[in-house]
């Protein structure tokens, strides 16, 4: 961003944090299918998941006020569907085995460094929107930053009860 | 005595607010009342009420009950079940022997080998694969001393987290109170319903679920100054026809419409601005949350008309003593929590708590739901105690005199649901069920029979009957029941009632309490000491030892003896030194249990669950005011199609408990609702070509059901099946297409983790008419050819008395 004026670096934070929230909703969404055995994780995530959509829509709004267009993540991808029906079913037959605790484990350590990532660009936003002095901006990264960290909340929750049940049972 | 079976709440006995309820004593008894030779003094363990009951012993067999007149919480009155239900005690179908599951068959055996079995496959299960193999699913029926026997046994002995049971099918209540006010607890006691002048029920059907209750509530409603009665719904319920409002909301939309009400009442200035200034935090978050829900909004999500939101935010808006109930049309949701909250934040906003006439009763569907909460059976630690709260943790530690990393505080107990899910991803090897019946009562019964009938699961069934769930197990342990054992029970006012033993039980059934206490010696279970763990012998050893654990704590009982209980009957905690006579109401100074140092939870996030960390709370330390918490209305999960377009709630009716274990072996409530049906409104039912009587099947992703059809008594777009019947009854017991659960998916709310046996997404078949079904019995079973459809049985004689030309839907 070296040599960029304010105005343009502020846009450009705000794309990359863009690119992570529909990482991060993409995570949730792929994790969801991935554990569909694991029904506490599954309905949360997917509902996370459509938090994470929208999240990403109002950083679009976002970026518009600041000159940049963005484009949405494509929807309704056939063969996106065609993965997650071979996800939805794979997660199924594999929910029998003592395997599927390790893979909730990886699937939720990745969700929280996705959804860090999220969080300490929002910071950033946070910061930067102070220094230009863009109240419109600040409000809106603050309420975003705030959602995120209750997805981490999440991931948090849900990893701390998870890892005992996976790793203290002796096989 | 009106026959309880047709006239299911009895004669009304009017009154008016402030005055007494007028006694009257219900009795049954199947031999003349002078060969009764003494009355043991009991609680009726059929429902959440708590009714206190006198059981008739003659020739040394329980031979009838009648209701205790001085009780404070029936004054005398018993329901159909409670009348009846005793009898299912003396059935010939009582389990006498332990059984062995050898060769693939159950097959008597003795204690010895049973309990040697259970013992050696515990002791292998914990040397090869360690504690968290081993699982308890327990009961919402057990005493209160049971239940803490197995914490003790579970979280101090073996070191497991995962007790949990059938209580948390309500632990809805539980979660909502905490979230609110700090901590569990019901605030007000039934005494409220006959001094409120307004009356709002979110999802209860007292009518049917707890009938003496509704006796209750008629008798206001019958009285000199009427009370206002709001009823949300999507049923149209005996409940409901009383209404002076009802709102029929669509399954899954009641936070919508509570945001809509909370809305109406901010923005009507109906809130009591110095009480919530005074005794709440967090009103700015609410106010902005259900800022975004007009009553227009809500119409459109709900499907209710935005003049009756208006109308209802009046009612309840301008009450001077307002009393609300919650009970499963709001918890069997994917926002349960999140909504039952609301309800208590209408009642902090209208500062309508801690004061006579004012309070909100977060229900429970079984006898002792209760009790399997505080004895820290039902997910928190004994006392309400909070597992983040390390000082909590020591104290029962102390108190069990166990190492503190002895206790599983690493997370909560783990909720009934997910210790099926490490059942059948194979890391509980060992899953011991007690008076619970979860292969007709969770959701999605193909998978729970599946999972409950691995060869790698040691399944053992306490019960007194040979249930779905013993027919899956490796060993079943014949138990005894009510009337046949002592121990404690607290009903959904916190009235808590001592059941005495008033026979022996049959053959070598024996109480679970020995049974666990026998479990724990031959484990060799051990203190720090090297004494053993539990310590005590008796029931009575036992209840001293919890409410010693209670001193101090919101749900103090210290003071709550055995001799106090005997003396005076029914008594609501708390009952201290300073308080020996028990207490009426909680939060009468208007001071929550919400500080850091005694709250039972730091709270979560009540849209995914997620918990605050203790440190952020404690940041925002509520310094006693109760918390007023706000969400957002999500879609449900599975929303509905042009391939499944209705919703499936499910639901129980006055006759039948639970899974029918009891009463579908009791002649009267057997014949009063013998078997399942369908309901669907005359709307959704026209266009399928569907008739009263006809025999349709509800389809969903999951499994299928086959019953009769009842058009009437359901909002559009919502079908009702009754969750009692399952398959020991049945011809053909492999045919499973008669209980609800087939038909459900396993899903949980995210807060409470309460299973939701509803809002499946289902479509309706026609199989045959009426005519077709009953000639060639396509209903498989017992049901009675020369009756009306089950459902419309007795609705006639029950609605004929309620009908009031007021009332509207």
């Amino acid at each position: 961003m070296t040599g960029a004026g304010p105005a343009e670096a502020t846009a450009a934070l705000i794309a990359e944090t863009h690119a992570a929230a529909v990482e991060l909703a993409r995570e949730f969404h792929r994790t969801a299918e991935r554990q569909a055995a694991d029904h506490g994780t599954h309905h949360p995530c997917r509902t996370l998941a459509a938090q994470c959509a929208a999240h990403a829509e109002r950083l679009r709004a976002a970026a518009a006020r600041h000159g940049r267009e963005l484009s949405p993540p494509r929807a309704g991808d056939p063969l996106g569907g065609a993965l997650d029906t071979v996800r939805h079913t794979a997660s199924e037959l594999r929910g029998r085995h003592a395997s599927s605790g390790e893979l909730l484990l990886r699937d939720l350590r990745r969700l929280f460094l996705a959804a860090q990532e999220v969080a300490v660009l929002e910071l950033m936003l946070v910061q930067v929107a102070q220094a230009v002095r863009d109240g419109e901006l600040l409000a809106e990264a603050r309420a975003l930053r705030e959602e995120t960290l209750g997805r981490i909340d999440w991931v948090r929750t849900r990893l701390a009860d998870a890892a005992p049940q996976v790793l203290a049972v002796a096989g | 005595m009106t026959d309880r079976i047709r006239d299911v709440w009895g004669a009304r006995t009017p009154f008016a607010a402030g005055q007494p309820w007028p006694e009257r004593t219900d009795r049954w008894l199947t031999v003349a009342e002078d060969q009764v030779e003494r009355w043991v003094p009991g609680v009726c363990p059929l429902c959440s009420t708590g009714c206190g009951v006198d059981v008739a012993v003659a020739g040394g067999r329980i031979a009838g009950v009648r209701g205790r007149a001085g009780d404070p919480v029936n004054r005398g009155r018993l329901g159909p079940k409670g009348l009846h239900g005793w009898q299912a005690v003396t059935s010939a179908s009582r389990l006498t022997r332990p059984l062995v599951r050898t060769g693939g068959e159950l097959a008597p055996t003795d204690w010895d080998t049973a309990l040697g079995l259970v013992t050696a496959r515990s002791r292998q299960v914990i040397d090869e694969h360690g504690p968290l193999a081993m699982a308890f699913h327990t009961s919402g029926r057990l005493s209160a001393e049971e239940y803490y026997a197995q914490a003790v046994i579970a979280h101090g002995g073996i070191g497991t987290p995962h007790l949990d049971g059938s209580a948390r099918l309500t632990a809805t209540a539980g979660s909502a109170l905490a979230e609110s006010f700090g901590c569990d607890g019901p605030p007000g006691s039934y005494r409220d319903l006959d001094l409120c002048d307004t009356l709002f029920l979110a999802g209860h059907d007292p009518a049917d679920t707890q009938t003496v209750l509704w006796s209750r509530v008629l008798d206001r409603l019958r009285g000199p100054d009427r009370p206002r009665l709001v009823v949300a719904d999507p049923r149209v319920t005996a409940t409901a026809r009383e209404a002076d409002l009802h709102l029929a909301p669509r399954p899954g939309t009641d936070l919508a419409l509570l945001n809509a009400l909370l809305h109406e009442i901010l923005e009507h200035g109906w809130a009591d601005q110095a009480f919530v200034a005074a005794h709440t935090t967090g009103l700015d978050g609410l106010a902005a949350t259900v800022a975004g829900y007009d009553p227009g909004t809500a119409a459109g999500i709900c499907g209710v008309r935005a003049e009756d939101i208006r109308a209802a935010a009046r009612i309840l808006g301008t009450a001077e003593r307002l009393v609300s109930t919650v009970c499963q049309g709001v918890y069997q949701a994917h926002q349960a929590t999140a909504a039952a909250v609301q309800v208590n934040n209408l009642h902090l906003l209208r500062g309508m708590i801690g004061r006579p006439g004012a309070t909100v009763f977060q229900m429970n569907g079984r006898s002792s739901d209760r009790n399997a909460r505080e004895t820290g059976a039902g997910g928190s630690l004994p006392g309400f105690r909070n597992w983040r709260n390390p000082a909590h943790v020591r104290e029962v530690a102390e108190a069990w005199n166990v190492p503190e990393l002895r206790i599983p505080h690493w997370g909560p107990a783990t909720p009934a649901p997910e210790i099926l899910r490490h059942c059948e991803d194979g890391s509980v090897r060992f899953l011991w069920v007690t008076a619970a019946n979860p292969a007709v009562s969770l959701p999605e019964l193909h998978r729970v029979r599946s999972v409950l009938g691995q060869e790698r699961l040691f399944l053992v069934v306490s019960d007194a009957f040979r249930t779905e769930t013993a027919e899956l197990a490796d060993v079943v342990l014949p138990a005894a029941v009510w009337g046949e054992k002592t121990g404690c029970f607290t009903g959904a006012d916190r009235t808590v009632h001592l059941s005495e033993k008033a026979a022996d039980p049959p053959g070598e059934a024996r109480p679970d309490f020995d049974v666990l206490l026998e479990y724990a010696r031959r484990l060799d279970l051990r203190d720090r000491d090297g004494g053993p763990l539990p310590g005590w012998e008796s029931p009575e050893d036992a209840w001293r030892d919890f409410t010693a654990l209670t001193r101090g704590r919101p749900c103090d009982q210290s003071a709550l003896t055995y001799e106090r209980l005997r003396a005076t009957g029914g008594v609501r905690w708390p009952c201290t030194d300073a308080a020996p006579e028990g207490t009426e109401r909680l939060y009468t100074d208007h001071v929550f249990p919400t500080r850091p140092g005694v709250c039972e939870s730091y709270g979560h996030d009540l849209a995914t669950g997620a918990r605050r960390e203790p440190a952020a709370y404690r940041a925002e330390d509520p310094g006693g005011r109760a918390r007023l918490r706000a969400a957002h209305h999500l879609p449900p999960h599975e929303p509905v199609d042009g391939t499944y377009p209705f919703q499936l709630v499910t639901g129980r009716t006055a006759y039948h408990g639970q899974t029918r274990a009891w009463t579908g072996r009791v002649p009267e409530l057997a014949r009063a609702a013998p078997d399942v049906w369908v309901q669907l409104s005359a709307e959704d039912a026209g266009p399928l070509g569907v008739s009263d009587g006809d025999l349709v099947r509800v389809v969903s992703r999951r499994g299928e059901i086959e019953a009769p059809a009842v058009c009437d008594g359901v909002r559009r777009g919502v079908v009702f099946v009754p969750y009692h019947y399952g398959y020991w009854d049945q011809a053909e017991p492999g045919r499973h297409t008669r209980a609800a659960n087939e038909a459900t998916g396993t899903e949980w709310d995210p807060v409470s983790k309460q299973p939701l046996p509803a809002n499946s997404a289902v479509r309706v078949e026609r199989i045959a008419s009426a005519a077709t079904a009953l000639a060639h019995g396509l209903a498989d079973s017992d049901r009675q050819t020369d009756a009306p459809p089950p459902g419309t049985l007795t609705g006639d004689v029950r609605h004929a008395e309620t009908a009031r030309p007021e009332t509207r839907s």
